[in-house]
């Protein structure tokens, strides 16, 4: 049972902290009938410069761009099943909550919070796989 | 309800990489599901002795994706095939090594990925766990 393996410019929305950043990552990949979403940080999409705020303001920044990486894929947030999202600082969940919850439909997909030590000052990055 | 995918561990060819069983710890090395490959998390073992090897940065981490591209291969899959990759770092500090070093494994079309830093068990300097597809 062989899968199709695809990597997935989306442009112009395919930055992201990573890839804008000459990193060996591709944003979005597509493996049988699941996409898998690269850790996003906060990111001005028409640039691609990293966008520096609250944990607030960067969470809002990534979900609006998974939004449109997603959407460019032919995928969306209603087909999004598993979410993983690390935080500089667990004292930060409720402020994250408070926006993620606003992005996704009833029922949300399955999510795991961690707090971590994350590269370029973020204070956010969200990663997820969704149906393709 | 469409049929149950097939599910299968997955053994590495060399035994002295299958560091869960010789630890006696509750996981295997990799759960293949019908196209899928799930790859626990690995971390610097030396592939000659079993032995964790804690030396410079880029040596773990190249010696972590020659044991990934090992169990990968031992389940006839390879590097190539990879969509989605963790790389957890014990130290923030390492992340531009472990960029340099990861390239080489991954040219071109790399896979998604996300990577941090948190603390790792017995030492070891890099964990990095994978998602592949069957070959």
């Amino acid at each position: 049972m062989s899968a199709r393996r695809e990597v997935i410019v989306a442009s112009p929305h395919a930055r992201n902290a990573e890839s804008s950043f000459a990193r060996a990552v591709s944003t979005l990949v597509r493996g049988g009938d699941f996409l898998f979403v690269s850790g996003l940080a906060a990111v001005d999409p028409r640039s691609g410069e990293r966008v520096r705020g609250t944990t607030a303001s960067e969470t809002r920044q990534i979900l609006a761009n998974l939004k449109q990486l997603l959407e460019a894929a032919g995928s969306s947030l209603d087909k999004v099943v598993k979410v993983n999202v690390l935080l500089h600082s667990m004292l930060e969940a409720p402020n994250m909550n408070e926006v993620y919850a606003r992005f996704f439909p009833d029922p949300p997909p399955a999510r795991t919070v961690c707090g971590a030590r994350l590269p370029d000052d973020a204070k956010v990055v969200i990663e997820c796989t969704a149906l393709a | 309800m469409t049929e149950t995918l097939p599910r299968s561990a997955i053994e590495p060819k060399n035994p002295r990489l299958n560091v869960s069983r010789s630890a006696n710890l509750p996981h295997v090395p990799g759960i293949r599901v019908g196209p899928y490959i799930f790859l626990s998390g690995m971390g610097p073992i030396n592939p000659e002795t079993g032995e964790r090897e804690h030396g410079p940065i880029a040596e773990q981490i190249r010696t972590t994706l020659r044991n990934m591209q090992h169990m990968l291969e031992s389940a006839g899959s390879s590097l190539g095939r990879v969509v989605r990759v963790h790389v957890v770092l014990a130290d923030l500090a390492d992340m531009p090594e472990m960029e340099r070093v990861y390239r080489e494994f991954f040219p071109i079309d790399p896979p998604a990925r996300m990577a941090w830093s948190m603390e790792l068990r017995f030492g070891n300097g890099c964990e990095i766990e994978c998602v592949a597809l069957a070959a």
